[in-house]
């Protein structure tokens, strides 16, 4: 995994990718304990938006460096790695307020626990409901934070439904 | 209900702490193993049954 994330953060640094930021599962373990996943979500910034977003640019350079595509993800290191737009406000969102994370020389670019809740309470499936769960546990979130990105995105009626049918007793 | 259960729950949860605040390069580590140990699972799990069409 660190090889993986340094290679991502090479593309970064060489200009194939905009600004980007670790999320799903591997984000998430940065502020909880590690659960299995099986790949790597990346979601990138492109700036400006092209008329035809199209991710050939990444897979070139990926290829270059001897990374080949694997079904809808690129084995990088050992990893199929997803490099997902991030298209959607609240995604875009979260990969311009991520928290550089730099550590014995591997630099890479992680969501904040915040907006892993926020993107996780939006996507709504059994498992994100979970992860959500282990966050609220874990007390690790600035809750007025929070609040305000579930505001800023229309998503405080999903919270308040989330809250009664999982966190009220 | 089991009396052990309070304190079961209790070396669970104390584990899970551990675990969160483990630096973030071990936790890297530690999603490469799960990861292996997860295809490895898989690779031990009999085929399932095809129904007959």
């Amino acid at each position: 995994m660190k090889d993986t994330l340094a290679i991502v953060e090479k593309l970064h640094a060489d200009a194939i990718i905009g600004p980007y930021a670790v999320g799903g599962a591997v984000g998430a373990a940065f502020y909880l304990e590690p659960v299995a996943t099986l790949d790597v979500d990346i979601f990138v910034l492109f700036e400006p938006a092209p008329l035809i977003l199209t991710l050939t640019l990444i897979y070139d350079a990926c290829a270059r460096l001897g990374y080949q595509p694997e079904g809808d993800a690129i084995q990088i290191e050992g990893w199929p790695v997803q490099f997902l737009p991030a298209t959607q406000p609240l995604v875009a969102e979260a990969v311009c307020e991520a928290t550089v994370r730099e550590s014995a020389g591997l630099t890479t670019r992680v969501m904040s626990a915040e907006h892993l809740m926020a993107i996780a309470l939006q996507t709504g499936r059994a498992k994100d409901h979970a992860r959500l769960i282990m966050f609220v546990e874990a007390e690790v979130a600035d809750m007025d934070r929070l609040h305000g990105i579930l505001a800023r995105h229309s998503l405080l009626d999903s919270w308040v439904k989330f809250e009664n049918r999982f966190l009220k007793p | 209900m089991n009396a052990d259960l309070p304190s079961i729950i209790q070396a669970k949860e104390a584990e899970r702490r551990r675990l969160r605040a483990l630096p973030w390069l071990e936790k890297l580590e530690m999603l490469d193993k799960l990861r292996q140990r997860h295809i490895w699972l898989q690779t031990m799990r009999p085929p399932t049954k095809q129904r007959p069409a």
